[in-house]
C-alpha cells in the first residue's frame, strides 16, 4: 500500500479490521510449542509492569469496595453484614436519580463544548503562526491552574448583579441569568468553567494527533484538487480519530467523575441543584459516616460508565481509523 | 489575521485568572475580595518570604518534584510497554483485558482510599515514598492514550523491521517509540501534571511534615477560621511555574519530534 | 496470555483480605521507661506550628521518658485523614476534634475513658461538653466566641449609640436600618446564614433544635419560624443578598474591613485581621431576642481507646489543655483563648490592643448556646439545615416550607 495515495489509504483504514484481529505479527497457527511459550512471554513482559500495580492498587481496592459494599460502615466502628440493603436503599432514594442526572446534564453540557472548542484551538495553532508556542503555553495554563483559583475567577465573572458577564448582557439589553445563585442555572455555570478550564487539556492531544498525521497525505490531497474544506473532512477528520475516540471516551470518564469544579464552585447548591455523583460518594463516605452506602453508589457509577465505555468500543469501527 | 485576532483574545480570557492569582499574591495582606485591583498600591513580595520561611516549603517543593519525576518516568515505561502489547501483540482475550485496564478508571479514588490504605498500612508502606508512588505506577489513561498514537504508527514500518530479523523488543525501540515521540511527550505532561497536583492519596499516606507535598501544604495555609490568600495565591503561582515550563519544553519536543523522526 | 485474570483475582483477593483485617490495632513496644506517643493535630496548623513545639518541650522536659510525636494536617482535610486512620485501625494516640462531632466518637467507642487527675484547672462548662455521664472522653484545648463586631465610624455619622450588652434583636434591625445606604454600598448587618448561626438565634429566641432526648429536631414551631425569618430577612434589607456575593469566602469580612459594614457577627479569630482596619471598631456581645444566648466554637483532644499508652496519652492531652505553659504560650501568641478555669490567668488577654471591650469576649460567655449534637447524622443534619435556610434566603422557598421540609429530612436522618 502506497502511503502517497491518499484516498485509496483512507478508505482501506476505514475498512481494515479492528486491531484486535490484525495480521503483521501474529503468531501462525501450526508453529511450534516452543514459538508459543516464547511469544507468551513476550507477552507476558510487555504486560506485567502495568498488569501488576495495577492488579495490586486498583482492582484489589475496587473488589475491597465491593465487600464494603454489603456493610453498613462509618468507618469508626466495626462493619455490620447488610446484604444488598444499601443498594436497595440507594434505589429507593430519589437523592439517587438525581446525582445521576446532574451528572449526566454535565456531561451533554461539558463534552461538546470542550471538544470543539480543543479542535478548533488544536487546528488554529498548528498553522504557522508566529509565536505559537507562546499561545499554546497560555492556552495550556487554565490547565495547570487550581481549581480553587478558577472556580473563585468564574464565580466572580458569572455573578449575577456586578458580574462582567451580566454587566456585558445587560449593553446588549440583555437581562443575565442568576449563573451558580440560580438552581436552573448553576450547572451550565459549572459547565461553562470547566470547558474553558479543559480546553488545552483536548488542544494538547488533538495537537499530538495532528502532529502524527504525514504531510505526505495533504499533498497528494492538493494535487487531487482538494481544497481546505475538503481536506478537513477526508484528511484531518478521519485521520485524527483515534485521537478523538481518546478524548471522548477520557472526557465521558472523566465527566462521570466530576467533583472539583462542583465542589469549588457550587458545593452541590444552590438547594442541592449541583450535586453530582461522586460528591454524593465522598459525602457518604467521609461526612455522613455511611461507607457501605457510597461504596454500593460507587459500583453504580462503575456500571454505568463501564456500560457507556463498552458502547464506544463497540461503535469505534464504524468511524475511527487506523492506519 | 482574523485568526491571529481571535487567538489574542482568546489567549487573555486564558491569561486573566492568572494574572489574578499573581497580583493578590503582591498584594500584601489581601483579603479575597471580589472587586480585584489592576495593580496593587504597594506591591511586595512578602507573601513569598512568608511561604518559604513559615514551612519547610523548599523540602516540600523537592517532595513534590522527586515525586512526580519518578511518576512520569515510571508511568512512560508501564504505558509504553503495555501500549505496545495492545497495539502490537495479539492473544486470545486481548479485548477483555484492555477492558480491564480501562475499567480501573472507572472506580472513583474517593472510594478506593479506604481499603488502599489498608492494604499499605500492611505492607509496612505508610509515611514513605513508595507508598505515595506504588497507586500510580501505571496508568490506564496513558496506555490508552499510547496505545491510540501506536495504532496511528503504519504497519509497513513493523512488518519491514521483521523481514530485518528484529524482534518486538528491537521494534518497540527504535521503530514505535521514535514514531510516538508527540504523544510520550504528552504524557509526560499529563503523568508529572497528575503527580504534581495529587492531594488526597499523598494527605493520607505522607503525614510526616518532612514527607509532605506542595498541594497539601497549600491546603495547609488555609486555616480553620482565616485564610492569607496573598500566601495562597503565591503557592498558587509557585506551583503553576513548574508546569508550565515543562510544558513549553515538552511542546518543543512534541515538534521536533515529528520533524527529526518523520515517517519513512 | 489468559493467566493474567486469574493473577488478578488472586491479588485482588489478598488486597481484599488485607483490607479486612486492617481494623486490628498497631503493635508497639509496651516498654515502660522509654515511651513515644503520637498526637494527630490541625490547631497548630497554618501559623502556631512553633508554638506547639514550645508546648511539646516543656512536657518533654517535664516528663522524661515520653517523646511526643506530632503529626499537623491542614483543617480542611483533617477529618478525612482521621476517619481513614480510624478505619484502617492507625489512629494517633492523641488527636484532635471538635465540638461537634464530639458526640459520634464518643458512641461509636473511639475515645477513651480519661482520668483527669486535675479537673478544676477547666473552665466546668467546657470540660462538661465533653463528658459523658460524667466521664471525660476529651479535654478542651481552647475556645473562642462569637460577638458582635461594629464600625464605630459608621455609628457615628448615622448619629447613633453604640451596640451595649442590653441590646435586643429589635435595637439592632432599627440601628441596621438606620446605616444601610443601598446606593452607597454601605449595610448595616452581617450574618451569615448558616446552621451554626441558626442553632444560636434559636436559643436567642427561647427554642431550641432538638427535642430533650435528641431524637428529633424542635425548631418548626412560632419561636422557630421567628428565628429563621430574623436571621433570612436580613439578606436583601440590611446585608447584600446571595446574588450580591453573600456567603461567598470572606466577603462579610472585606465588607466590614472596607468600612461598608456597620455590625458583622464573628468569631473572635478576627481580631488579628481587623486590627489595622481604617476605622474605629469594637465589639459587643451578641443581641439576643428574648434570652442572651453567644456561640462557642472548641477544640479538644482526645485518646484513642486502642492506643498502647493510654496513661502517658493522658498525661500529654492534661498538659496540653490545662498547662502554665500552654496558657501562657496561647495568650503571647494570640493563638485562641486556653480553656482554664483561673479568669485571673486570662488577664493580660483583656489589657491587649484593640478592640477595647475585650470584657465582652468573657461576658458571652454567661449564656453560652452549644451546637446540638447527635452521634449519628451530625454533618447531614448541619448540612440539611443550612440548604433549607439559603433556599429560603433566597427566595424559592417560605421560611415556613424551609422549616418544614428540614423538619422532615432531618427527622427521617435522625430515625436512622
Amino acid at each position: 500500500m502506497s502511503i502517497l495515495a491518499a484516498p485509496q489509504a483512507i478508505a482501506e483504514a476505514a475498512e481494515s479490521a479492528p486491531p484486535t484481529r490484525m495480521p503483521a505479527a501474529a503468531p501462525r497457527a501450526g508453529r511450534s510449542r516452543a514459538a508459543r511459550v516464547r511469544y507468551a512471554l513476550v507477552v507476558l513482559a510487555f504486560l506485567l509492569p502495568s498488569a501488576i500495580p495495577l492488579a495490586l492498587f486498583v482492582i484489589g481496592p475496587m473488589i475491597a469496595a465491593v465487600w464494603i459494599s454489603l456493610h453498613d460502615w462509618n468507618l469508626i466502628a466495626p462493619m455490620r453484614f447488610v446484604g444488598l440493603d444499601n443498594f436497595a436503599s440507594l434505589l429507593a432514594d430519589p437523592a439517587t436519580g438525581d446525582v445521576f442526572l446532574h451528572t449526566v446534564g454535565y456531561i451533554i453540557g461539558y463534552l461538546p463544548l470542550v471538544y470543539v472548542g480543543g479542535l478548533l484551538l488544536a487546528l488554529a495553532l498548528n498553522q504557522a503562526l508566529k509565536g505559537r508556542s507562546l499561545w499554546r503555553g497560555i492556552y495550556f495554563l487554565p490547565v495547570v491552574t487550581s481549581w480553587i483559583v478558577v472556580a473563585l475567577v468564574w464565580r466572580w465573572l458569572l455573578n449575577p448583579s456586578t458580574g462582567i458577564v451580566n454587566t456585558a448582557l445587560a449593553g446588549l439589553g440583555i437581562d443575565g441569568p442568576g449563573w451558580w445563585t440560580d438552581p436552573a442555572w448553576a450547572m451550565p455555570s459549572i459547565v461553562l468553567a470547566s470547558a474553558w478550564k479543559d480546553v488545552g487539556f483536548v488542544m494538547v492531544i488533538l495537537l499530538a494527533g495532528l502532529q502524527a498525521i504525514n504531510p505526505d497525505l495533504y499533498d497528494a490531497a492538493r494535487v487531487d484538487g482538494a481544497g481546505p474544506w475538503r481536506r478537513l473532512w477526508s484528511i484531518t477528520l478521519p485521520m485524527l480519530s483515534p485521537s478523538t475516540f481518546f478524548v471522548v471516551v477520557i472526557s465521558l470518564i472523566n465527566g462521570f467523575q466530576v467533583f472539583d469544579q462542583v465542589y469549588a464552585m457550587t458545593g452541590g447548591g444552590p438547594g442541592g441543584a449541583s450535586q453530582v455523583v461522586v460528591q454524593q460518594i465522598y459525602d457518604l463516605t467521609f461526612r455522613y459516616g455511611a461507607a457501605g452506602e457510597a461504596a454500593a453508589l460507587s459500583w453504580m457509577l462503575f456500571a454505568v460508565i463501564l456500560a457507556v465505555t463498552v458502547v464506544q468500543i463497540i461503535g469505534q469501527k464504524r468511524w475511527v481509523h487506523y492506519v | 489575521m482574523l485568526l491571529h485576532a481571535v487567538v489574542i483574545v482568546g489567549a487573555l480570557a486564558m491569561l486573566f485568572p492568572f494574572a489574578w492569582t499573581v497580583i493578590t499574591s503582591i498584594t500584601p495582606g489581601a483579603g479575597l475580595t471580589l472587586r480585584p485591583q489592576l495593580w496593587p498600591s504597594d506591591p511586595s513580595l512578602e507573601a513569598y518570604a512568608t511561604l518559604f520561611a513559615e514551612r519547610p516549603f523548599a523540602r516540600v517543593v523537592l517532595n513534590s518534584l522527586g515525586l512526580a519525576v519518578a511518576t512520569t518516568v515510571i508511568q512512560l515505561v508501564t504505558s509504553a510497554t503495555a501500549a505496545y502489547a495492545f497495539s502490537r501483540l495479539p492473544f486470545r482475550g486481548r479485548g477483555v483485558v484492555f477492558a480491564i485496564y480501562l475499567a480501573t478508571m472507572m472506580v472513583p479514588l474517593q472510594v478506593l482510599i479506604v481499603p488502599l490504605f489498608a492494604e499499605l498500612r500492611a505492607f509496612g508502606l505508610l509515611n514513605t515514598y513508595l507508598g505515595a508512588l506504588l497507586p500510580s505506577f501505571a496508568s490506564a489513561f496513558g496506555i490508552f492514550l499510547l496505545r491510540q498514537a501506536i495504532n496511528q504508527v503504519p504497519r509497513e514500518l513493523d512488518e519491514a523491521a521483521t523481514l530485518d530479523g528484529a524482534g518486538h523488543g528491537r521494534i518497540f525501540l527504535s521503530i514505535i517509540l521514535p514514531n510516538i515521540r508527540p504523544a510520550l511527550a504528552t504524557l509526560t505532561i499529563f503523568a508529572f501534571m497528575g503527580s504534581w497536583n495529587s492531594f488526597l492519596w499523598p494527605l493520607v499516606v505522607l503525614r510526616d511534615p518532612e514527607l509532605q507535598t506542595l498541594p497539601i501544604a497549600l491546603a495547609g495555609l488555609q486555616g480553620q477560621y482565616t485564610t492569607a490568600w496573598d500566601v495562597v495565591m503565591a503557592g498558587s503561582v509557585v506551583s503553576v511555574l513548574p508546569m508550565l515550563a515543562l510544558y513549553l519544553i515538552a511542546q518543543k519536543h512534541i515538534i521536533q519530534g515529528v520533524a527529526s523522526a518523520g515517517l519513512k | 496470555m489468559n493467566r493474567t485474570v486469574p493473577v488478578v483475582a488472586g491479588l485482588a483477593g489478598a488486597a481484599l483480605l488485607l483490607a479486612g483485617c486492617a481494623a486490628s490495632p498497631a503493635e508497639g513496644d509496651a516498654s515502660a521507661e522509654e515511651v513515644t506517643i503520637t498526637y494527630s493535630n490541625f490547631i497548630s496548623n497554618g501559623g502556631n506550628e512553633e508554638n506547639l513545639e514550645a508546648i511539646v518541650a516543656a512536657f518533654e522536659d517535664e516528663n522524661p521518658g515520653i517523646t511526643v510525636e506530632v503529626t499537623t494536617l491542614p483543617y480542611a482535610d483533617y477529618g478525612t485523614a482521621l476517619q481513614t486512620d480510624l478505619a484502617a485501625g492507625s489512629v494517633a494516640d492523641v488527636f484532635d476534634i471538635e465540638y461537634a462531632n464530639y458526640a459520634a466518637y464518643q458512641a461509636n467507642g473511639v475515645l477513651a475513658p480519661l482520668e483527669v487527675s486535675n479537673p478544676d484547672a477547666y473552665r466546668p462548662s467546657l470540660l462538661e461538653a465533653y463528658s459523658t455521664d460524667g466521664t471525660s472522653y476529651a479535654l478542651p484545648s481552647s475556645f473562642s466566641t462569637v460577638v458582635m463586631f461594629y464600625n464605630a465610624d459608621l455609628f457615628d455619622a448615622a448619629g447613633l449609640e453604640y451596640p451595649t450588652a442590653d441590646w435586643t434583636w429589635e435595637d439592632e434591625r432599627a440601628a441596621a436600618e438606620a446605616i444601610t445606604d443601598e446606593a452607597a454600598g454601605v449595610w448595616g448587618s452581617h450574618q451569615p446564614v448558616s446552621f451554626y448561626e441558626y442553632y444560636k438565634v434559636l436559643e436567642q429566641n427561647g427554642e431550641s433544635f432538638l427535642t430533650d432526648d435528641g431524637t428529633a429536631v424542635a425548631f418548626n414551631t412560632p419561636g422557630g419560624i421567628e428565628a429563621a425569618e430574623w436571621l433570612v430577612g436580613k439578606s436583601g434589607t440590611v446585608m447584600p443578598t446571595i446574588e450580591q456575593g453573600q456567603g461567598t469566602p470572606d466577603f462579610d469580612t472585606n465588607l466590614f474591613l472596607e468600612g461598608k459594614l456597620g455590625m458583622l457577627h464573628t468569631g473572635i479569630w478576627m481580631f488579628g485581621a481587623f486590627a489595622d482596619a481604617p476605622f474605629a471598631w469594637d465589639i459587643a456581645v451578641e443581641p439576643g431576642n428574648t434570652e442572651q444566648a453567644s456561640a462557642v466554637f472548641s477544640n479538644a483532644v482526645g485518646v484513642s481507646a486502642s492506643s498502647e499508652h493510654i496513661e502517658a496519652a493522658t498525661k500529654w492531652a492534661e498538659f496540653l489543655t490545662s498547662s502554665q505553659v500552654m496558657v501562657d504560650t496561647r495568650l503571647d501568641a494570640g493563638w485562641e483563648l486556653p480553656p482554664v478555669a483561673d479568669e485571673a490567668a486570662l488577664a493580660t488577654y483583656l489589657e491587649k490592643d484593640a478592640p477595647a471591650n475585650r470584657q465582652a469576649v468573657f461576658d458571652s460567655l454567661d449564656g453560652v448556646a452549644l451546637p446540638p449534637v447527635v452521634a449519628n447524622g451530625q454533618t447531614e443534619m448541619q448540612d440539611i439545615i443550612g440548604e433549607e435556610l439559603v433556599e429560603a434566603q433566597a427566595g424559592r422557598k417560605s421560611v415556613e416550607e424551609a422549616l418544614a421540609s428540614a423538619e422532615e429530612r432531618i427527622n427521617a436522618v435522625l430515625a436512622g
